[in-house]
């Protein structure tokens, strides 16, 4: 399993990384946590509007194994996220995130899975689409679950999860100041960005077959290191 | 080895998928150490010192295996190997059939907008498809065998090309789901099926996997099945065509089945 697979998933995610600057999509933002590493990604989640999410900024990191797009990367979100699917690690736990050899899912609801075509785009709106209609069936935060069916259940009545979440979406502005953001509110807005990701013009060089060739040796060898380093620590 | 010192002292705060997984990766690590994805060509006077003396069925096979074939070609025990064994062998024979070499891009060069019809992502999967359509132009010119050899051997590319079938594979079953609905055990849809034994790297492939890739691609096999019954190998034909009257009896090329495994076969 040396170099190429990882060659691979070098060129996978510059090819992305490069798509998703190029073409920003509806309701996130991404950049690499570390210049130098293109396995460690930081992105951001705008709260789709008409929701109790609307107006939030979420900071999340994805790590991507040395297999990607083989395996599925995690996401993990940084802001504070009381929801049915997020461990309290702020680990997301939805289907397409699962790797193909463990199935914690059996004899669940119809999801999609993970396969070498999806990307960080098909990733992150996923996460987007949960965050309003969370899956209550393999809660990862049994807490949160069974507050967010109360609420649903008494007609949004009984508010402890919707002042939990507007609570946390308010926290969540302090960090789009920092980083000079502004959310948008509404819907338009939302998915103003999304037109240049309609145009299916797509610049030639997308194709280039070197972008490998850009790194050299030790540079891949160093993704190896530091995935070694980080593996294991995922959920406790 | 961690996951072993960690079962004497089993703590159930613990979660052992990642020992799990990092075992597994040790095993891949070791297979992919000593096997070529795709090997040069082997005897059967080779294979036949993976049995012993004493395993007669499996020796008498191989006896008669050699009354119509000359060698074979190992592939990696990866889970891939029937997808690679599949696409080195027939673009191996495309090198010296220009007739069925267009034939066969055309039906390439029109899936792609086939499988982005059926939902999955565009940007990637041009990603996957131009790689593939790329190794496949390379039969276009008789001569490049070894050429052919290195690059399904080249770990990145060999892999996008498995996944382009695979995907291929999936989409055929979900074009047709209502013929292969009835074959899939558990009670899965097809497109669960796709997405869970299908569209995953490293997923072995079963009969329905060998019908739907061959018919896809509209590419006749037929696979020696090597199992300890009876005195000779059971040859089955996929054949693609959908009536008799066109059915080619013929196959591109032949695979063995050893159970669990898939090898390339070349006839006398």
């Amino acid at each position: 399993m040396a170099q190429s697979p990882s060659g691979s998933a070098v060129k996978a995610l510059q090819l992305e990384l490069k798509k998703i600057q190029a073409e920003p999509v509806e309701g996130f933002r991404v950049k690499l946590a570390n210049d130098d590493n293109i396995f460690e990604w930081e992105v951001a989640i705008f709260g789709p509007p008409g929701t109790l999410y609307e107006g939030g900024y979420f900071k999340a990191h994805m790590k991507f194994p040395p297999d990607y797009p083989y395996s599925p990367p995690t996401v993990r979100f940084i802001s504070k996220m009381w929801h049915p699917n997020v461990y309290e690690n702020g680990e997301v736990c939805i289907s397409i995130l699962h790797p193909p050899v463990d199935d914690p899912q059996s004899g669940e609801l119809p999801s999609e899975r993970w396969n070498p075509t999806q990307t960080v785009r098909t990733i992150l709106l996923s996460v987007i689409s949960l965050l309003n209609e969370p899956n209550t069936f393999s809660p990862a935060n049994v807490d949160a679950s069974v507050m967010f069916r109360k609420w649903k259940e008494s007609k949004e009545k009984e508010k402890e999860y919707e002042n939990i979440i507007r609570k946390q979406v308010q926290a969540t502005k302090e960090d789009a100041a920092k980083d000079q953001v502004r959310v948008p509110t509404t819907l338009q807005e939302y998915c103003v960005s999304s037109i240049p990701a309609l145009d299916n013009q797509v610049d030639a060089d997308f194709y280039d077959d070197d972008y490998v060739d850009d790194l050299d040796a030790d540079e891949q060898e160093m993704y190896h290191e530091e995935d070694e380093e980080d593996s294991g620590n995922e959920e406790s | 080895m961690a996951a072993q010192a960690h079962a004497i002292d089993y703590d159930p705060e613990r979660n052992y998928d990642e020992d799990t997984l990092a075992q597994q990766r040790e095993i891949e690590k070791e297979i992919a150490e000593s096997q070529p994805l795709i090997s040069s060509l082997f005897t059967f006077d080779d294979i036949v010192e993976e049995y012993t003396r004493e395993d007669e069925v499996y020796r008498h096979k191989i006896e008669n295996l050699k009354t119509r074939y000359a060698n074979l070609r190992k592939t990696r025990g990866d889970g891939n190997c029937f997808f690679r064994a599949f696409g080195f062998g027939y673009l191996e024979t495309l090198l010296s059939n220009p007739t069925d070499y267009q034939r066969f891009l055309e039906i390439c060069e029109k899936s792609k907008d086939e499988l982005i019809a059926l939902g999955f992502p565009q940007f990637t999967l041009e990603d996957f498809y131009d790689t593939f359509i790329d190794i496949v132009k390379q039969v276009k010119n008789p001569g490049q065998l070894e050429k052919l050899l290195e690059t399904f051997n080249d770990q990145g590319l060999s892999d996008y090309f498995v996944v382009y079938l695979r995907l291929l594979v999936s989409g055929f079953l979900q074009k047709n789901e209502d013929d292969y609905i009835p074959f899939i055990d558990g009670e899965r849809t097809v497109k669960q099926f796709c997405s869970q034994e299908v569209e995953p790297m490293g997923k072995e492939s079963d009969h329905i996997h060998a019908v739907a890739l061959t018919k896809a691609l509209r590419v006749p096999i037929c696979v020696e099945y090597m199992d300890r019954e009876g005195q000779t190998c059971n040859s089955f034909m996929f054949d693609p065509t959908e009536s008799p009257e066109e059915s080619s009896p013929k196959p591109a090329l032949t695979l063995l089945y050893r159970p669990g495994h898939y090898d390339i076969l070349y006839p006398l």
